[in-house]
């Protein structure tokens, strides 16, 4: 049993050493070989290799060597970190680094097509993007997508109350309610936008043409065109928020309830003081994540209205996916990219902050 | 009710491999032969054959069928690479995944190729609106990990002018038969620096398509006169009166399907970049004139013309024959206005490549293959001069100038299968199977993504004996070879980049078609942007690259 003992105050000193030891040559074998690679990537050395697979071997040796190397240092106290480090490790190397990285490449006039590759221009593309009026159009439009979240939102509270009372076949509709959910929005891009409401055969046209409607075109004019993105987009995330509304209600009291209604509430009565209230927090929190969601949207608009028309449909993200992918844009593009993850991170902050301080004044 | 044999698919393919079969029994002077389709047809015999598979009218191809045509072109693989001899090769493949197009294609003619040889073929399939994103990184990040690539002759200035192409053996050469090419896809295109690297599987121009009904149709015709306009009714040759017909077409009925008629159809909706040759082939009659090779550019500064006169009345055209079109134009696509417009039935006109007269007889989604015809691009009775900046109008008549749009898709061999001897003939052999003369034939006559290229192709006979209504294909390849060989045909630049211009331009024209500018200030955007683009992919070499494009020095 001693000779797996790894307590703190028994760890041996030459234990302590190899472990250190590890840990050293492990970070001067990544470090060398990040700067030699940098430097031969800058042309400023000929020794170096043809990618950056050996560093990240180097990084992958270094995650171990550090894990290990502070389990023999030490002992117990190691062991617990690894419960943790190893995510931390992951972490840093599948999103910090890439966030870092993103943020170097935003500052480079990078066009795939360029022959000079890339050169580092500062803030060059934050400018140029500041007068880019397609993207400003894009968050435009992000906006009204945003509003459309309120609509959903009674729809789905609507569905959820529906769901949540004693109807016939209830198991049944709850099911299918959820199915839009099940579909990746590409399908429901072919299945709706490009065969429900295609002009010419979608049953969906057809039905409008029997409804006076002469010339049912769903994505012809800018208005119609983001309210029929707007109508899909709902019609595959409205089951989300319905189901996160229906776990809350199923959660209520049903003391309180059962107190209004011997106090003679009416329905109204009953869904405005009582229900609505208690689902506050269910609400923020479905419509929050629901936020996050919408303001991803681009896979509908992509594969529908590639933007149009004129971008009335376009997002951030479709703009963006058509600077980057059309255009090869690459610099230009992660600037963008990451501006607007700096306006989610903001927007998203300072709206939590609000909803936060209006619950505690509700409640 | 008449007493016709009523021959589906199966039987038809099933009749013909007997007769095939028992040919060439009969030439081997063996009791059977081996396979569906032995070994020993004739070549002559070969063409006829291919043809047949699945038949003309009897729906679209599958993949057995590519399979049996791979098969019966593999003799010219045969004479160069003995059985097997490229076992353990692992080859990769990219190209496009459109539907029943392009890498099904191949996939299927490269499996008797495969088992022939021994190699092995990886595919990596792109849809066709990642396809220049996919190209573009591999180059531009050193990592191209195909070895065999599906592109078309615009980026060959990424490609090959950055040495990451395999230069072809002159076997290659003989064994696709290069010389018979027609005239535009030979040198320089599929060169660089004098070396050749393109073997052509596509001869790429847009084509004017129109439905032959509408102008045979003697009610229009009596409509036409009663209206007071000019001249006969009939097919339009020029853009001046395709804008007059199509406004004419608004409100009347559709002589065949019963519809509304419509007349033009333009693609308002981007496509990747691809969306611009469709404007462009609405241009190239005003802004390519016949003493200047030059259209898309000024050759001596890289200034964008694309917001000249020429260019504004092609642009201001689409505005002004968009309320003549469907409601839902503005959500159009080119594979809208091809595919689920004009050869389901809807418009009278739409300029395409070559896939819709290969698919109007043969596609299951055609309706029109009894009702259309074919010519080259609408002229223009005056055409824009940029050196004085006034009309011109020529002395013989319209300004004709077909657009070579895209100038095709090649297959190339990448560099890096050239330190293995033996990979690098496996893969120039493959290559050479889907370039090949015969297979070639096949191609063109069936949906396949890619359009005749060879002088042989043009032998109507061949195509007649293999079910072509006579009328219909020489009206097809008509239009086709001349098209190609026009001496005012408006060539596309080779120049690295060239879908980014396009791609900003379709995002511009997507504002200007919804109202949002007018014609010039939509255009004025279009040539700012490209003038940015320039500087940012770097003037100089694209000054240099677009003049060798034009032929100049």
């Amino acid at each position: 049993m001693t000779s797996t003992y790894v307590g703190t105050d028994h760890i041996p000193v030459k234990r302590k050493a190899i472990g250190q030891a590890m840990i050293l040559i492990a970070t001067i074998l990544l470090v060398a070989l990040f700067i030699t690679q940098t430097l031969h990537k800058a042309g400023s050395i000929a020794a170096g290799f043809d990618n950056w697979r050996p560093v990240l071997y180097a990084y992958l040796i270094w995650s171990i060597a550090l894990c290990w190397g502070i389990t023999l240092i030490k002992g117990e106290r190691g062991q617990r970190a690894l419960f943790v480090l190893p995510a931390f490790l992951f972490t840093i190397a599948m999103v910090i680094f890439p966030l870092i990285f993103s943020v170097y490449i935003s500052l480079h006039d990078w066009n795939l097509s360029a022959f000079e590759g890339q050169k580092f221009n500062g803030i060059d593309n934050f400018i140029a993007l500041i007068g880019n009026t397609y993207y400003w159009n894009s968050m435009l439009n992000m906006v009204y997508y945003l509003i459309a979240i309120l609509f959903e939102y009674a729809i789905a509270f609507g569905l959820a109350l529906l769901l949540n009372a004693q109807i016939v076949a209830r198991k049944f509709f709850r099911v299918v309610f959820l199915m839009p959910l099940m579909l990746s929005p590409v399908a429901v891009s072919w299945m709706l936008g490009k065969s429900l409401m295609e002009y010419r055969f979608g049953p969906a046209a057809t039905l409008a043409r029997q409804l006076g409607w002469e010339s049912p075109a769903f994505f012809s004019t800018p208005e119609i065109a983001r309210l029929s993105i707007m109508i899909l987009d709902a019609w595959t995330f409205i089951p989300f928020m319905m189901i996160m509304l229906l776990a809350g209600l199923q959660a209520l009291p049903k003391e309180v309830n059962e107190a209004a209604r011997i106090d003679g509430a009416n329905n109204w009565q009953h869904f405005w003081e009582i229900t609505f209230p208690l689902m506050l927090p269910v609400s923020i929190t479905a419509t929050v994540i629901r936020i996050i969601f919408k303001l991803k949207l681009a896979d509908i608009v992509i594969n529908v209205t590639s933007g149009g028309p004129g971008g009335a449909t376009d997002t951030v993200t479709s703009f963006i996916f058509r600077e980057y992918r059309d255009r090869s844009n690459v610099g230009y593009g992660t600037m963008m990219a990451v501006v607007f993850l700096i306006i989610i991170i903001i927007m998203m902050t300072a709206l939590l902050n609000l909803l936060n301080r209006w619950m505690n004044k509700v409640t | 009710m008449k007493n016709k044999k009523i021959i589906n698919r199966r039987q038809f393919v099933k009749d013909a491999s007997t007769v095939v079969a028992g040919a060439s029994a009969i030439a081997a002077g063996s009791a059977a032969g081996v396979g569906l389709f032995p070994k020993s047809a004739s070549a002559a015999n070969v063409r006829r054959d291919i043809l047949r598979i699945p038949g003309v009218g009897k729906g679209s191809p599958t993949d057995s069928d590519w399979q049996k045509v791979g098969a019966l072109c593999l003799n010219p693989t045969k004479a160069r690479v003995s059985k097997g001899e490229f076992d353990g090769v692992e080859l990769t493949f990219m190209g496009l995944n459109n539907q029943n197009l392009h890498n099904f294609l191949f996939r299927g003619f490269l499996k008797p190729w495969e088992k022939y040889t021994g190699a092995k073929i990886k595919w990596i399939d792109l849809a066709q609106a990642d396809y220049n994103a996919r190209l573009q990184q591999s180059i531009a990040t050193k990592t191209v990990d195909f070895d065999i690539l599906e592109m078309g002759a615009p980026f060959e200035g990424d490609v090959c002018g950055k040495g990451l192409a395999s230069e072809m053996p002159n076997w290659v050469k003989e064994q696709i038969e290069m010389d018979d090419y027609v005239g535009y896809l030979k040198a320089p295109v599929g060169t660089w620096n004098g070396k050749t690297y393109r073997i052509s599987i596509d001869g790429d121009c847009h084509n004017f398509n129109y439905r032959a009904d509408y102008f045979k149709d003697a009610g229009l015709a009596a409509a036409w006169k009663a209206e007071g306009h000019k001249g006969a009714w009939g097919v339009p040759k020029t853009w001046q009166q395709v804008q007059e017909v199509s406004k004419f077409l608004k409100g009347k009925k559709d002589p065949t399907f019963g519809g509304d008629a419509v007349g033009y159809l333009d693609p308002c909706k981007g496509w990747g970049g691809f969306g611009f040759y469709f404007l462009a082939s609405r241009a190239t009659a005003y802004a390519k004139h016949p003493n200047d090779p030059a259209w898309l550019f000024d050759a001596d500064t890289m200034k964008p013309r694309v917001n000249n006169p020429a260019w504004v009345r092609a642009i201001q055209d689409v505005i002004d024959v968009l309320p003549s079109q469907p409601a839902n134009q503005l959500n159009a696509d080119p594979g809208t206005t091809a595919f689920q417009q004009f050869l389901a039935g809807t418009g009278s006109m739409v300029s395409w490549w070559g896939d819709v007269g290969s698919m109007a007889k043969t596609s299951d989604g055609s309706v029109v293959g009894d009702v259309v015809g074919f010519d080259i691009l609408p002229g223009s009775d005056d055409v824009y001069n940029s050196q004085t900046g006034k009309w011109d109008t020529l002395p013989g008549g319209p300004n004709y100038a077909p657009n070579m749009a895209y100038i095709g898709w090649g297959v190339y061999v990448m560099a890096r299968v050239d330190s293995n001897s033996k990979k690098r003939k496996a893969a120039w052999s493959a290559a050479a199977h889907l370039g090949g003369k015969d297979i070639s034939l096949w191609a063109s006559a069936y949906p396949s993504g890619f359009q005749p290229y060879r002088n042989s192709h043009f032998n109507i006979d061949e195509w007649v004996n293999a079910g072509y209504d006579r009328g219909f294909i020489t009206s097809y390849l008509e239009s086709e070879s001349n098209s190609y060989n026009h001496p005012n045909a408006a060539i596309e630049p080779r120049i690295p980049g060239i879908f980014q211009y396009y791609s900003v331009a379709e995002d511009e024209l997507s504002k200007i078609f919804a109202g949002k500018f007018d014609a010039q200030t939509g255009a004025d955007n279009i040539a700012a942007a490209w003038e940015k683009l320039t500087d940012q992919i770097g003037r100089k070499k694209q000054l240099q690259l677009y003049r060798a494009s034009l032929g100049l020095s």
